[in-house]
């Protein structure tokens, strides 16, 4: 350094010398030198102008070319590039330090930026995996709605390749858009905030179905406005929860609903549902083990493609208000024409059918092209109308009670392992529902029949209790009364009557006699209805019982001025029965009838078939049955005779209730109706 | 001439039957029970026995039992107000069963009948 300012102080010498000469010329020294001084001092301005030249060409030829490096070295800074291949710098001085100085910060820079370069390339696959390992579809739209860009999960979703959409609107894609979506777009585009449309259900083109969480978000890339779509498919997991309260919901439906077909539509509600396995139809055939059928009873599902997106439509947004299942009749009006072809379609138990198979052998079936498949008869083929299809055993404990059929008519889905699995566990579900249903009909049966058959003993107990005290006055009387007729008869025995007085005793003894005649046959009768012996059944003619017992009454009712009309049926089939019984049923009927009717009154009787019973009716032309009498005419020991101890029409119904039949009386414009009604075996 | 023993406890009844039967020619003891009526048949010899089964002491279907196994052959007529006592099996052994009638018209052809082929 001290050399430096040396040689610089050396530099300035003439300047000095110049300023001295010019000093001594001003004050007049060296007047006489004054040609010599003058020479001499341009003599030093020329070596001044030398010395100017010779310093610029050497700052020249020492500075220019590094200042012209350090601005290279600035402008590639400006540009981002700091690492240089440039010379190093020469000298020492402070331009050289400062060339130094720059080469060393630009070498630190790129040290750090060569380092955050690799940070970031490493962020960035993170980011491209993590989108990519993602289930999330992404769709992005620009401002006029056209897509710009698909991630690879949904093109291969969707089975689409990323050159088809570009440019396509959404609509192009898939086969419906909900207007739930559209809507939404819109409004991302008008107030740029984000937008989450819950539980989604899209179906593209090729048919692909899923259910998604879609959210729709506004953004800004290079100036460009762009709409971006997340969709989550949650299609699993809402078949998983709709599962889980479809079955509780099914449950809890049969607890609060005593019609069968309610329960059996529920079940089908689950099996087309979006969110419950997803079939576009389902259809219930059960099992009835009396017509030794299966009979179809009930289906769910559209008649048309339009039906069919009005529904998909119509679930979604009945879902975004309620979280629960919607199984409700969501299809209410829909598919009423499948609903008609399946409850009235039935397939015979010996047909040899894909229906029947399944039934039989409790296995379910999985059709893949029904035209080619030699299982598939013609019948079925027809009435299924679709190629792939499954059919699934509704199994209950150990028995089979019907079968599930499901399909995807109208959006072709292909049908997965998984849902035959998952339509199996459903079915099984399911057949237990309609089994503890049909449990709970047939207790309701049973507790009928119990009360039925309560209010019978009630009445065969009262008739019994009855007659046992009957029987038991009977027994008590029948002593006394043997013993008066035997002595009457005596007296009889032993009076002549030929004397007068005689004839007198004859006389009274023939009243007692009688009349103790007439009291044992009204006891006969009491012991009759309280005997309980065993009846012959066989098949008796009822009209032959009828007949036989006019005969025997042919003289009562001449003697009585009666007239009989016989009406009986031609065509009467043979009744199980016990003719003497019967005959006692006639009898008494025939003398309750003649008893009540004045002279020149009529009876009939009547034979029929109703409703497979043979009917016997018995009217007569009497005043009737008193009007409040009507329930009790059957009670034993009603009468209203003078005569009798009432127990004619007690002793007929016991007959006709041992007989499985059953007795009404009523009262007719002109006289009393009996009507008698008897099963036919079988 | 045939001798009958009438079972019977009701007096008047028992003396309507022997008069009626005496009428008809046959020789009639009486007892008015069971238990006398076992004595009876112990120390006499009867063709025919009438019994009535709702008796003091010892009751017809007793009585009926140990007749016979004192006589195995003799003919014995169940004459009774009761006619369910024809289901039970006891009253089977007997010969005839008639329900009680004001007219003896029954019992008698039964007894003659009954005696007739004791004695062929």
């Amino acid at each position: 350094m001290k050399r430096n300012i040396q040689i610089q102080l050396l530099m300035y010498i003439p300047d000095v010398l110049l300023l001295a000469l010019a000093v001594f010329a001003f004050v007049g020294m060296f007047n006489q030198y004054q040609q010599a001084l003058f020479i001499v001092m341009g003599l030093l301005i020329v070596l001044m102008i030398v010395r100017t030249i010779f310093i610029n060409n050497l700052i020249r030829k020492l500075y220019t070319s590094r200042i012209i490096d350090i601005r290279t070295l600035i402008n590639a800074f400006k540009k981002g590039k700091y690492k240089l291949r440039t010379e190093q710098p020469r000298g020492d001085d402070a331009l050289a330090d400062i060339h130094r100085d720059l080469v060393i910060v630009g070498t630190h820079f790129d040290n750090i930026i060569s380092s955050q370069q690799g940070e970031i390339e490493k962020l960035r696959e993170l980011y491209d995996s993590i989108v990519l390992s993602l289930n999330s579809y992404f769709l992005v739209l620009n401002e006029r709605e056209e897509i710009i860009f698909a991630n690879e999960v949904f093109c291969k979703k969707f089975q689409i390749s990323l050159e088809y959409i570009a440019g396509k609107k959404i609509d192009d894609i898939f086969y419906f858009v909900t207007g739930r979506i559209k809507e939404s777009i819109q409004q991302v585009k008008r107030n740029g905030n984000s937008v989450v449309l819950e539980k989604t259900h899209l179906l593209s083109n090729e048919r692909i179905s899923i259910i998604a969480d879609i959210k729709i978000s506004y953004i800004t890339v290079k100036g460009e406005n762009q709409i971006v779509l997340v969709m989550d498919d949650i299609t699993n997991r809402c078949r998983k929860d709709y599962q889980i309260s479809l079955i509780s919901q099914i449950s809890e439906s049969i607890q609060h609903d005593n019609r069968l077909d309610h329960v059996l539509h529920t079940i089908l509600t689950g099996v087309t549902s979006g969110t419950g396995l997803g079939f576009n139809r389902a259809m219930l055939f059960l099992k009835d083990e009396k017509r030794h059928i299966l009979s179809g009873r009930m289906a769910v599902g559209p008649d048309t493609i339009e039906e069919a997106i009005k529904i998909w439509n119509s679930v979604a947004s009945e879902r975004e208000e309620n979280n629960n299942v919607a199984i409700e009749d969501t299809a209410e009006g829909k598919g009423q024409e499948l609903l008609r072809n399946v409850q009235t379609a039935s397939f015979d138990l010996k047909e040899d059918n894909l229906l029947v198979w399944v039934l039989n052998t409790a296995t379910s079936i999985h059709i893949h092209d029904a035209s080619s498949d030699s299982r598939v008869d013609e019948n079925i083929k027809k009435f299924i109308d679709v190629n792939e299809f499954v059919i699934v055993p509704l199994v209950a404990g150990n028995r089979t009670i019907g079968v599930i059929v499901a399909d995807n008519k109208f959006n072709q889905i292909p049908i997965g392992i998984d849902s035959v699995d998952l339509l199996s566990i459903f079915a099984y579900q399911a057949a237990l529902s309609i089994e503890s249903y049909n449990n709970l009909e047939m207790v309701q049966d049973e507790m009928d029949k119990i009360q039925h058959r309560q209010e019978a003993i009630v009445e065969s107990e009262k008739l019994a209790a009855v007659g046992r005290i009957a029987s038991h006055i009977a027994h008590e009387i029948r002593n006394p009364l043997v013993t008066m007729g035997g002595y009457a008869r005596r007296i009889i025995q032993q009076t002549d009557s030929e004397i007068p007085k005689g004839a007198q005793v004859h006389k009274a003894a023939n009243v007692i006699i009688n009349e103790a005649d007439r009291l044992e046959k009204i006891l006969s009768n009491v012991m009759d209805f309280t005997r309980s012996s065993p009846f012959i059944l066989k098949f008796n003619n009822i009209n032959e019982v009828i007949e036989d017992t006019v005969d025997l009454l042919r003289n009562l009712f001449q003697e009585r001025r009666v007239e009989i009309d016989l009406q009986l049926g031609d065509d009467i089939p043979l009744v199980k029965s016990d003719f003497n019984q019967m005959k006692q049923v006639m009898l008494n009927l025939l003398q309750n009838s003649i008893d009540a009717t004045a002279s020149h009154g009529k009876i009939y009787v009547e034979t029929l078939m109703r409703n497979k019973k043979v009917v016997i009716i018995v009217r007569d032309t009497g005043p009737g049955f008193e009007q409040d009498d009507i329930e009790k005419v059957f009670d034993p020991f009603f009468s209203t005779k003078v005569t009798g101890v009432g127990l004619g029409l007690a002793i007929v119904k016991k007959i006709i209730m041992d007989h499985g039949g059953e007795i009404t009386a009523t009262n007719r414009e002109n006289g009393a109706e009996v009507q008698i009604s008897l099963p036919l075996p079988g | 001439m045939s001798k009958i023993l009438i079972v019977e406890d009701e007096q008047h009844q028992r003396e309507l039957y022997a008069m009626e039967l005496q009428e008809e020619g046959y020789e009639v003891d009486q007892a008015s029970n069971g238990k006398e009526a076992v004595d009876m048949v112990k120390d006499n010899k009867y063709d025919l026995v009438i019994l009535d089964i709702r008796m003091p002491e010892m009751d017809g279907i007793e009585a009926l039992g140990k007749i016979l196994s004192r006589d195995k052959k003799i003919p014995i007529v169940i004459y009774t107000a009761y006619s369910n006592y024809k289901s039970n099996f006891m009253t089977w052994t007997a010969d005839a069963y008639i329900t009680k009638s004001s007219n003896l018209d029954e019992l008698k052809e039964k007894i003659s009948e009954l005696l007739t082929t004791r004695n062929q």
